[in-house]
């Protein structure tokens, strides 16, 4: 395991939320991708996840010493990128 | 082996309330939860507390009680659960629903509860963002909103200083009964749990823990879907309802003047706007079994109605769309209740799109009927005896 990331790292750029946030999140209970999202907002902005979901997974992994493929993934929901309400509607006036 | 005075199963909303109430009664008490805390329904939900949606009679009172619970709760915990006492706003898009709107305002005060008539000038005040043809609205100052999964973290929070403890990923795979048929553990695929007392906090997954005891609960898992927006500002500044709904459920021949896709799944309009800064919009009630998916035709009428009420949602983007499961109860109203052929069993379920509002009133009642006082008010209306004498297995294949 490479070394830890330091508390005052940004990880989700969406919420501004660091690696100390999500490690407090994991003492708080957290066991997976989901429950850090639920405790942190890590994963919750524009980009869902995108940019920092593997992040996350990382420091499930190294905090709770288990592999990456057991801290699971954000649920997946559309729309795969941001869309308009104006053209999710159909173009309605 | 664990032993505890109460084993609460589910740690959503329901029984992460009734833990926190439990805990600071001073009986030692576990959550026993399948997957984490606020994993299910209270995660996949809006906010709003409202003694607004309700239907005149105990299902008001409970309102009242629960949302008053949440004013003082949130000064007490140290944990932040974003209540925020915003008003509640239902909005007329017709004369008629205008006029049906004010019969049912006056039967509200009737029973004693404030909600006032409020003209389109002052709904424009309120809500700047709101369409300018409308006809009128509702008003309730009291009501408001909370974040819920916070809610489930804050009950957690603070029953663990009164000595809470908590499983999560344990999955119960049986209750051991007595020769009274009266309760002597919970088993889990982690362990079993010794205890007398056990309260069934499963919303649409009561009825699995039901089967366990032998009882049929008539709950049925009912979907709601909502969207979100992008982070930007405020966009509604109180929880706003729309009132043709109300007429729409309840006279089978009222019409909304809406679209087909509109119509076809009963969409109608609920948004707030989160502490986050993002808004979220509503919603739907369709009974799918346990299926989450979010449905394209159904994102498409959302956000139609959408912008039929808050025109500047058009060009906002929408960043994720999700699923809940609400847990539908064939008569409309909660179970809270002791069950007579089981002792030692309780039931704290069964709020359909309620659960938020109501969790904070559920867990004081529990509480108090677990320890044999005097309720908060005469809950017999929400008792499991109700159902006795209904065919009940009959009943929870076809509730609707």
């Amino acid at each position: 395991m490479e070394k830890k990331f330091d508390d005052d790292m940004l990880v989700c750029r969406c919420e501004e939320i660091t690696v100390g946030e999500i490690r407090q999140a994991i003492e708080e209970g957290a066991v997976d991708v989901v429950g850090v999202k639920r405790r942190t907002r890590a994963g919750m902005g524009l980009c869902q996840g995108k940019t920092c979901e593997k992040m996350v997974q990382q420091i499930l992994a190294q905090e709770l010493c288990i592999g990456p493929e057991q801290t699971g993934s954000s649920s997946i929901r559309p729309p795969v990128r941001p869309i308009t309400f104006g053209t999710l509607a159909g173009g309605v006036k | 082996m664990k032993s505890y005075d109460v084993v609460v199963i589910g740690g959503g909303v329901m029984g992460t309330s009734t833990a926190y109430q439990l805990s600071k009664r001073g009986y030692s008490v576990a959550i026993i939860e399948q997957d984490d805390i606020a994993s299910g329904t209270a995660s996949h939900t809006d906010g709003a507390t409202l003694i607004s949606d309700k239907q005149p009679g105990i299902d008001v009172l409970q309102g009242y009680h629960s949302v008053e619970l949440y004013r003082k709760l949130s000064q007490e915990f140290s944990y932040d659960i974003e209540f925020s006492s915003c008003g509640f706003m239902y909005v007329c898009e017709t004369d008629q629903e205008m006029a049906a709107a004010a019969e049912y305002a006056a039967k509200v005060r009737a029973q004693g509860f404030e909600m006032r008539v409020i003209d389109p000038k002052e709904m424009g005040e309120r809500e700047k963002y709101l369409a300018k043809d409308l006809k009128g609205g509702l008003w309730t100052e009291s009501d408001g909103l909370v974040n819920p999964y916070k809610v489930c973290f804050g009950f957690v929070e603070e029953a663990r200083k009164y000595g809470l403890d908590v499983y999560t990923k344990h999955e119960v795979k049986g209750i051991k009964l007595g020769p009274k048929n009266q309760v002597e553990a919970v088993i889990t695929d982690r362990g079993t749990f010794l205890t007398k007392k056990v309260v069934n906090a499963c919303g649409v997954w009561a009825p699995f823990i039901g089967n366990m005891v032998g009882l049929s609960i008539p709950i049925e898992p009912r979907k709601g879907m909502l969207l979100v927006t992008e982070k930007a500002e405020t966009i509604a500044h109180t929880e706003v309802l729309e009132f043709g709904y109300w007429l729409a459920k309840f006279f089978a021949d009222f019409k909304r003047p809406v679209s087909e896709l509109v119509e076809k799944h009963n969409v109608c309009l609920n948004i707030e706007t989160t502490h986050s800064g993002n808004t979220v919009v509503g919603g739907c009630r369709l009974f799918r079994g346990y299926d989450l998916k979010s449905e394209y035709e159904i994102m498409q009428a959302i956000a139609e109605r959408a912008i039929r009420f808050f025109p500047v949602l058009k060009d906002m983007n929408c960043i994720r769309t999700f699923s809940g499961l609400r847990p539908f109860c064939l008569d409309h109203l909660p179970i809270v209740s002791g069950v007579d052929e089981v002792p030692g069993f309780y039931i704290a379920a069964g709020h359909e799109g309620d659960g938020i509002a109501l969790a904070p009133i559920t867990g004081l009642l529990i509480s108090q009927i677990i320890a044999g006082e005097k309720t908060e008010f005469d809950a017999t209306e929400l008792g499991w005896n109700r159902f006795k004498g209904m065919d009940m297995a009959k009943l929870a294949e076809h509730p609707h």
